[in-house]
């Protein structure tokens, strides 16, 4: 039972709520590299594009730990950013507890803020320099739950505690740079979950911490979670990191999903070329461990115009013909494992 | 100084002043760094890695400074050299790839004139032509087509750029490689090539690398030895099987067991309390000493030394191998 | 359960130490114990404001330094700084009663007093108005006395003060100057009187010297230091409350309105400074408030501009992003996370836009234009000592260096507050 109960904040989980917390049927994103009326003209409406999220369809059930990973360009910041509605879809609809997020108003879709939260990456970067911590946590408290002062010193001085920084009152009045940086990932944590959220998107949140401070913000997330009854989408290019915290993962290549399922699957029977090289070529901390496979010839090429068909079959090394002409789709050969590729099958054996 | 060590540093301390006073950001370290061997220098940020590695070849960002000790190059005293001696050396006999190779290659000169230029300063009487033919042939043994060497920087991605940056260093045929985070800007696969790249050079060209990173499991890939910084001092330093199968220093251990292992089932990551000192006010005694799940008494009063533990060249610095003071604690219990 | 506690760490851990020690210490202590960490840059600021203060304090009260006021006519023209004004005084024997020129005045019938004078100097002239006037004055007076001096007039001054030395004269009216140069060592049993016109005769003279019509050029200069800084400040406030809000808007905003504003400001911008605020006041019309107005205008463009420009990059910053994932509106974007970012970067600009703008303000008047004759002002005394430089070098020189002093005072302050809130990257 969540004790931040002194927000009153209403959770969104009643009855016949569905399952699925976040859903995204078909979503594209497409930043044009021009904009404005004169682009359009020159280009005949078809202004070149990098398409960071091109078809993806998703679905992240509550309770759970969905890793979404995957290298430079694979668009899963930016589905990160779709989920929470940051900026609307090019195509393809986000569903959040039901609710399209396109039909909303402007009003509604700020009050839902209150239910879907983000960490950054960055925590020197994402705290307003110019404002105390206790302002930057009691803003979201302000907005979606209470005006009165003392109440919202309450409600932050808790989660503050809850996040290990503990007395309270001696970082309420201090500026992020004041405070040391493994610090302010806690301060980052703290004020996406001050709400109380249903959905904690997590962007490659411990990606810039040190290594010995890393496990303990991954334990802190994931014990607020219990306590919280949080539902997190865990965004990162560490699958090293993921395999401690995920419950399932999609794996991302060049705005598509190649994978879909759960971890332990995923990683032990990677149905998918590229899962496949990404698993094989994460570092091991043990010398005696050696690759044993190849890794993809070339780089990830542009987003711009990316390769027909399937997205990886300039590189993958068991591409055929109708590779470069089809787009694969996701297939379930294992339960609840969901692979994008036409020979799967092989790559299952 | 030994036939095999090609570079070595004895008490190295590297200062540098800020408003509140000097910060030792290499404070009394000792390493050798042997011919054609790969040695990873591991520790996390505000250590001192990158600051040691720039002190080698005597590369000074802001007002860092060497104030004492001995580096020794290839038999050679880099320390008497004088200032407008030393680019003799950066580049032709020590190369350094930086982590951001966008901020180390000139944006507006395309790459083939930044390799040319660069092998004619310190080699002037190579011509042009035979500078271009050099240039095609070692980037394309790095996997580089060759007219992307017409192109500029901003046109390649992070790991060509990074090619290009060793194939510098080769091209000036550089006895040592300081890479300094080489790859943690890289995406993963990228990285597994670049390291695997290095592996073949260290073979092919008999080159020997500094590799300095935060990243254990790069570290376990490819170095042959590693060395273990915390806190502007050296920690451990040995043979990275052995390090790694035994590690002796307690920082050691608590970060080999703190890093994920995608290979591991089941395994619980172990977390590290507390947070490095302050380097301007560093603590009495042992610098690890705060955070230590084994300190003694001794400890919190006095630095240890860096000594031999163990066989070979596995070295520590930690009082539990002190066998005086590990009595002395016993006693006092 | 074990909780990860992670209570701040001592000061000597998480924070820097010189930063929790500034906040252990009073605000002056503060300020002298940034000395330490500032360095030169510290001084530079530091000289700066003191005299930003002091002009400001000129400013506020003129009357207090000032001995006289602007337009006052209080002694010859084109007086050397220093020099003693050549008043016409009365040079009478030593043990002699008489001081001023009205102790002359003797009873209708008694024998006119003879006072000597040198021939063709203005003195004589002088003297004549002078004993006209009082005698106007003192002829309707009971006593019944009459002041009618006889004027012997001589060729030389000597001539003239041997004639009282000998008696031959009741008094000689000579220059104080003359008097004080020697003929005072020539004549020992004489002395000097008061001065017939009842000017001052300010030992040492006027610190700056006069101008050409008689004005104190001290005086001045300390009056026009409220006309220069009133001018100077208002036409920056003004184009800083116009050109922020609107920066602010058209980065924020951005879209069809960023771009006409950008227009209206980059046209602006494009013309030569000087030349605008001329066009402005001479449509206008002379006045104070037209000139702060032709001035303001002038500068909103460069507020504008960066205040737009710091806008579009902050507007970029993560720390954006996160105000909208809370829910925050536009308006709290814009009031809480974007405006105290864009700040800083205008308040370092508006010292050295005070500088230019009194500068502007003096090219003005300097040509002419903006302020009425009437107001003391540095361009106007510029502009009349230009006619005046060989004869009178003081008169442009010194509203020249005022002017020089104040634009350095601001734009120094403004400079050493720019290197002490973005100091350049010498430390790691």
């Amino acid at each position: 039972m969540p004790d931040l109960n002194l927000a009153g904040i209403s959770r969104g989980a009643g009855n016949g709520a569905p399952a699925d917390l976040v859903r995204l049927e078909n979503v594209r994103k497409h930043f044009p590299l021009q904009s404005g009326l004169l682009a359009n003209l020159l280009n005949r409406g078809h202004v070149p594009a990098v398409k960071a999220v091109d078809g993806v369809s998703l679905s992240i059930k509550r309770g759970e730990v969905f890793g979404l990973a995957g290298e430079s360009g694979s668009g899963k910041s930016t589905v990160g950013r779709l989920v929470l509605n940051l900026f609307p879809p090019t195509e393809g609809r986000v569903f959040f507890d039901g609710q399209d997020l396109s039909r909303l108003s402007a009003e509604e879709m700020r009050k839902l803020r209150s239910r879907m939260q983000i960490i950054f990456q960055d925590p020197m970067a994402s705290l307003n320099p110019r404002m105390t911590i206790g302002d930057a946590i009691g803003h979201p408290v302000w907005i979606h739950v209470t005006g009165d002062p003392e109440k919202r010193r309450q409600v932050v001085t808790e989660i503050l505690e809850k996040v290990g920084l503990a007395p309270a009152n001696q970082f309420y009045d201090k500026f992020p740079h004041q405070i040391s940086g493994g610090q302010r990932q806690r301060i980052v944590i703290a004020r996406a979950l001050v709400t109380v959220p249903d959905l904690v998107v997590a962007d490659e949140p411990v990606a810039m911490a040190d290594v010995s401070v890393r496990t303990l913000l991954l334990e802190l997330m994931m014990r607020l979670k219990g306590e919280l009854n949080l539902t997190y989408l865990f965004v990162t290019h560490d699958l090293a990191t993921a395999k401690y915290v995920c419950d399932r993962i999609a794996i991302m290549y060049l705005g598509k999903l190649c994978e879909v399922g759960p971890l332990d699957d995923v990683y032990r029977h990677p149905g998918h070329p590229y899962t496949r090289a990404l698993l094989e070529a994460v570092p091991v901390p043990d010398p005696r461990h050696r690759r044993k496979e190849p890794m993809p010839a070339g780089e990830i090429p542009s987003a711009i115009n990316p390769p027909s068909g399937c997205r990886f079959h300039p590189r993958c090394p068991i591409a055929r013909a109708n590779c470069a002409v089809d787009e694969p789709v996701l297939r379930e050969l294992r339960p609840g494992h969901f692979m994008a590729c036409h020979y799967a099958e092989e790559v299952l054996k | 100084m030994s036939a095999d060590v090609l570079c070595s540093v004895r008490n190295l301390i590297v200062e540098y002043s800020t408003r509140a006073g000097a910060v030792r950001a290499v404070d009394n370290v000792s390493l050798d760094i042997r011919r054609g061997e790969i040695l990873g220098l591991v520790g996390e940020s505000g250590c001192g890695k990158s600051t040691l590695g720039k002190a080698l070849m005597r590369l000074h960002t802001g007002a860092a400074r060497i104030t004492q000790g001995e580096l020794w190059f290839d038999g050679r005293d880099l320390m008497k050299l004088s200032e407008r001696e030393m680019p003799d050396v950066r580049g032709a006999e020590i190369g350094m790839v930086f982590q951001d190779p966008m901020t180390s290659l000139n944006p507006v000169q395309r790459i083939m004139d930044h390799l040319t230029e660069t092998m004619r300063t310190h080699e002037p009487e190579v011509s042009e032509a035979a500078a271009r033919g050099r240039a095609n042939e070692l980037v394309e043994r790095l996997g580089i087509r060759r007219e992307r060497l017409h192109e500029y920087p901003h046109q390649m991605s992070g790991g060509m750029r990074q090619r290009v940056m060793i194939s510098l260093a080769l091209a000036l045929r550089a006895k040592l490689v300081i890479a300094d985070e080489p790859t943690t800007s890289l995406d993963v696969i990228v990285e597994a090539k670049f390291l695997d790249l290095l592996k073949e050079l260290q073979k092919e060209f008999g080159l020997t690398i500094l590799l300095i990173t935060h990243n254990i499991g790069v570290v376990a890939e490819v170095a042959d030895r590693v060395a273990v910084m915390y806190a502007a001092k050296m920690a451990e330093v040995g043979d990275v099987r052995e390090v790694f199968a035994d590690p002796k220093h307690p920082y050691t251990q608590g970060l080999l067991r703190s890093v994920p292992n995608i290979a591991l089932d089941g395994a619980e990551l172990y977390k590290m309390e507390g947070a490095p000192p302050n380097l301007l006010h560093p603590p009495v005694g042992c610098r690890f000493a705060p955070r230590c799940p084994h300190v003694m008494d001794v400890c919190r009063r006095q630095e240890p030394s860096f000594d031999p533990v163990g066989e070979g060249d596995h070295l520590a610095a930690c009082w539990l191998f002190n066998e005086a003071a590990v009595a002395r604690e016993k006693s006092h219990a | 359960m074990t909780m990860m506690k992670e209570e701040l760490p001592e000061a000597a851990e998480a924070t820097e130490v010189w930063a929790t020690e500034l906040e252990r210490v009073g605000f002056v202590r503060r300020m002298f114990l940034a000395r330490r960490w500032y360095g030169a840059d510290w001084w530079f600021v530091a000289i700066s404001t003191v005299m930003v203060l002091g002009f400001i304090f000129v400013a506020l009260f003129p009357g207090l330094l000032a001995p006289f006021s602007p337009n006052e006519l209080v002694g010859s023209r084109l007086l050397a700084p220093g020099a003693q004004p050549a008043v016409p005084v009365l040079i009478v024997p030593a043990e002699s009663p008489l001081n001023e020129l009205v102790d002359l005045a003797a009873p209708a019938g008694a024998p006119r007093p003879a006072v000597g004078v040198v021939q063709g100097l203005p003195t004589g002239a002088a003297l004549n108005e002078r004993a006209k006037l009082l005698d106007d004055e003192i002829k309707s007076a009971p006593e019944g006395l009459r002041l009618r001096p006889r004027i012997n007039r001589y060729a030389t001054t000597e001539e003239a003060l041997r004639a009282v030395a000998d008696g031959t004269d009741m008094a000689a009216v000579i220059e104080s100057t003359e008097w004080a140069a020697g003929m005072s060592e020539q004549f020992p049993t004489l002395r000097q009187g008061g001065s017939i016109t009842g000017e001052v005769s300010t030992a040492g003279g006027f610190v700056l010297g006069t101008n050409d019509i008689g004005q104190d050029v001290f005086s001045r200069l300390l009056w026009g230091t409220r006309v220069a800084l009133i001018i100077g400040f208002s036409s920056s406030i003004v184009a800083l409350v116009l050109g922020v809000p609107l920066g602010l808007l058209a980065g924020f905003v951005g879209g069809a309105l960023d771009r006409l504003l950008s227009l209206v400001m980059d046209s602006l911008y494009a013309f030569p400074g000087l030349i605008l605020a001329i066009a402005i006041t001479a449509v206008l019309g002379p006045s104070m408030f037209n000139v702060i107005v032709a001035i303001a205008v002038l500068y909103v463009p460069t507020y504008y501009r960066i205040v737009r420009g710091q806008t579009l990059s902050v507007k970029e910053e993560v720390y954006v992003e996160a105000a909208k994932s809370i829910g925050a509106r536009q308006s709290e974007i814009l009031q809480k996370y974007i405006f105290p970012n864009v700040i800083p970067s205008v308040a370092i600009i508006f010292s050295v836009n005070v500088a230019d703008a009194i500068l502007t303000g003096a090219g003005l008047s300097f040509l002419g234009l903006g302020l009425p004759p009437t107001i003391a002002d540095w361009g106007i005394d510029l502009a009349r000592g230009q006619r005046f430089i060989q004869v009178a070098w003081w008169m442009i020189t010194y509203p020249g260096l005022a002017i020089i002093a104040v634009v350095l005072a601001f734009s120094m302050m403004g400079e050493g507050l720019t290197e002490i809130f973005n100091p350049r990257l010498r430390e790691r």
